[in-house]
């Protein structure tokens, strides 16, 4: 079942290179989306049995990562069919690469051998460059070089990582993790420290951490809107996974302490580097690559707090997921029908579009953590954690931080929305696909956000279990 | 066989040095297909007593996809993006050659205080791993044309090969094989991004249509 899983997107891959119309295409990876949630959905029920000899394996902390992938990729799909209803370039690379990203990032989600997730990682780096250039020119292509060679890069630096674990792990014999978990005690520490440090970096460089950051705000700003909802989303989830996964080893070595010194630097520093930067910018793609600096930060300390900062955490990647589906999809629909996200171009979006105009307001109070959205419970759980262990500056800073961000991004919005309109827009037309895709996330956001399903806190609990160990 | 092994590791730090101090992009990419194949023997070298099928197959396919394909692909983007073959490092080629040299002794420095568990063929391969490295890091951040940089990170990824040929048995073939392929294509589409970005180039003429190298926005 679950090599199906990942073998289905992949035929599908190879399937739309072929010569169809453009709207096929769409239809198509609409409909493999589709398939993909239902086979995930159906793990809610009963999770699958172990493929490969145990290297594909789906626990609950996957199983939360496919769902937030298989419902980023069903509403990304939905989306596209109204955006190419006025897009008319050849989507074939494109609608191929997502595809394969979906393959790959099913690969991600159920590996359970270190090396098999990095080789799952990379790939997903190589199949999502060619989604950020889809329309070519200089910034694009600019964003897209810095892109690969950043992630490359900084992925290499984990599969070092990856190796220095092996040696760790040298009398265990394999990298599976069950294996590694069961043979804790007999990993040598300092290789572990070693191998620790080189996976953070390298893994938080895929998920835009603060001082590894720098492609992000490229890639963001210059990629359409659904490209940015799975890249932020979907891929800098992926490699969160990872670190989770290094966690479960840490608390299985006595470790922990060790690595949540290194989570909670870099998540404040991911927090306070956004909350600088976000103050001088003028587009609105790019300030919400910064919120996702800012998510990513969030993520990471409640992983490094531990405790209910975990659970937070955990709910807090389904949340942000759904964020960044408005955010990312709303920007994408704005610079549709501008032709530009830049704060000057763009001007009294409410008057001109009124649907378009209260996403944008939706998408500002959903990303920066507002209630009743359910991004403003995660947040208060991570706080919480800081509380509870006595980390008062920590917590005061983290607020801190969310606040000066959510100036940084209203400043932008608001000016977007309500600002006096440059000119007359003839072409008036709302997407009925594009704003029902954004409007339904909204609205399970606001769902999450008051009423918790049992099968949902059941699965948050027993990841965080399988963490803590 | 240990003496190979030495040799190999010794050659690769002294290859990597020799691009540090190479200013035809040709050249360089010589040199790093002759270290990749110079390092896809390793895998046979380590196991000189008994070789395997995996260490064939291993040592086949980085030969083939590192030493021969990657090569062609860098060959094939210089020839059809017209750029000048000589580049002009940031620093100069001695002070490179000195910097690389300090590189090489901080990689043993480091590689003194690091034991390695159970029983490992050759003491050089931690040490050699490293520099070759931490040389390749020099490369990217020294060279600016962005065909450099792909040539630093494929100077990276031999480093990390070399070290990780040395682990036998605790990465199947199959996750050996996916790693090598994602490099491969990783440099795949390196290249076809930069021909792209070559395109854009030529297509817009004009200088006022064309904003400089880091300052679009």
């Amino acid at each position: 079942m679950l090599s199906l899983l990942i073998a289905i997107p992949f035929l599908g891959a190879l399937a739309v290179l072929l010569p169809v119309r453009t709207m096929f295409r769409v239809w198509f990876l609409f409909a493999i989306s589709f398939v993909h949630a239902v086979g995930t959905a159906s793990f809610w029920w009963r999770l699958p049995a172990s493929e490969w000899q145990g290297y594909l394996t789906l626990d609950p902390l996957g199983l939360i990562l496919l769902s937030v992938i298989s419902l980023l990729f069903l509403s990304v799909s939905f989306f596209m069919i109204g955006y190419f209803q006025h897009e008319h370039r050849s989507n074939r690379i494109f609608t191929a690469s997502i595809l394969a990203l979906l393959s790959t990032m099913t690969l991600v989600s159920v590996s359970y051998h270190m090396g098999l997730m990095w080789v799952a990682i990379e790939t997903t780096t190589l199949f999502s460059a060619p989604l950020i250039s889809f329309h070519r020119n200089w910034g694009t292509l600019e964003a897209t070089w810095k892109y690969l060679l950043v992630c490359s890069v900084g992925i290499a630096l984990a599969l070092m990582g990856t190796f220095f674990l092996a040696i760790s792990a040298h009398d265990v014999h394999t990298l599976l993790l069950p294996s590694i978990l069961s043979g804790a005690s007999s990993l040598s520490v300092n290789w572990l420290k070693l191998s620790v440090i080189f996976l953070f970096v390298g893994y938080g460089c895929k998920m835009g951490l603060a001082p590894m950051h720098s492609w992000k705000p490229e890639a963001y700003g210059q990629a359409t809107g659904m490209v940015g909802v799975l890249m932020a989303g979907g891929l800098t989830q992926c490699s969160f996974l990872a670190l989770m996964r290094v966690s479960q080893i840490c608390y299985k070595t006595g470790l922990s302490d060790f690595y949540a010194s290194i989570l909670i630097v870099t998540g404040i520093l991911s927090l306070v580097v956004p909350a600088i930067l976000l103050l001088g910018e003028k587009k609105l793609k790019r300030s919400f690559a910064f919120s996702s600096v800012e998510h990513m930060g969030l993520l990471v300390l409640g992983l490094g707090l531990g405790g209910v900062g975990i659970l937070g955490a955990l709910f807090h990647m389904i949340n942000n997921a759904l964020a960044k589906v408005v955010m990312f999809l709303t920007a994408g629909s704005v610079a549709q029908k501008y032709g530009s996200s830049h704060a000057t171009e763009v001007r009294g979006v409410i008057h001109i579009y009124p649907v378009t105009g209260i996403l944008l307001i939706v998408s500002l109070l959903a990303g920066t953590g507002m209630f009743p959205f359910a991004t403003f419970h995660s947040e208060l759980l991570i706080i919480n954690a800081a509380i509870i262990s006595k980390h008062y500056v920590l917590a005061g800073g983290i607020i801190l931080c969310l606040a000066i961000i959510f100036i940084g991004i209203a400043r932008i919005v608001l000016e977007f929305v309500y600002g006096k309109p440059t000119e007359p827009v003839l072409d008036k037309k709302e997407n009925f696909f594009i704003n029902i895709t954004i409007a339904s996330a909204a609205v399970a956001l606001i769902g999450f956000g008051l009423w918790m399903p049992a099968p949902l806190s059941r699965v948050l609990h027993d990841a965080v279990a399988l963490i803590v160990g | 066989m240990m003496s190979w092994i030495d040799v190999s590791c010794i050659l690769a730090v002294f290859l990597a040095l020799t691009i540090l101090a190479t200013h035809r992009i040709v050249g360089m990419i010589k040199i790093i297909a002759l270290q990749s194949f110079l390092l896809s023997f390793v895998p046979l070298f380590l196991h000189a007593e008994a070789i395997s099928g995996r260490d064939i197959m291993l040592s086949g396919g980085t030969m083939v996809l590192k030493a021969v394909l990657v090569p062609a692909i860098l060959f094939w983007t210089i020839r059809h993006i017209s750029m000048r073959s000589e580049i002009k490092p940031i620093i100069g080629l001695g002070t490179s050659i000195l910097c690389g040299a300090v590189l090489i002794a901080v990689a043993f420095w480091i590689s003194l205080s690091l034991r390695l568990p159970g029983k490992f063929e050759s003491s050089l391969v931690l040490p050699c791993s490293l520099a070759t490295m931490l040389l390749g890091f020099m490369i990217m951040v020294t060279r600016t044309r962005a065909i450099t940089q792909v040539l630093g990170y494929l100077v990276i990824e031999n480093g990390i090969f070399l070290f990780a040929s040395s682990l036998y048995d605790a990465m199947p073939m199959l996750i050996e094989m996916g790693i090598l392929l994602d490099i491969f294509v990783a440099v795949f589409i390196m290249a076809i991004v930069l021909n792209h970005i070559n395109e854009e180039f030529e297509r817009t003429r004009s200088p006022v249509h064309r904003p400089k190298w880091g300052e679009s926005q």
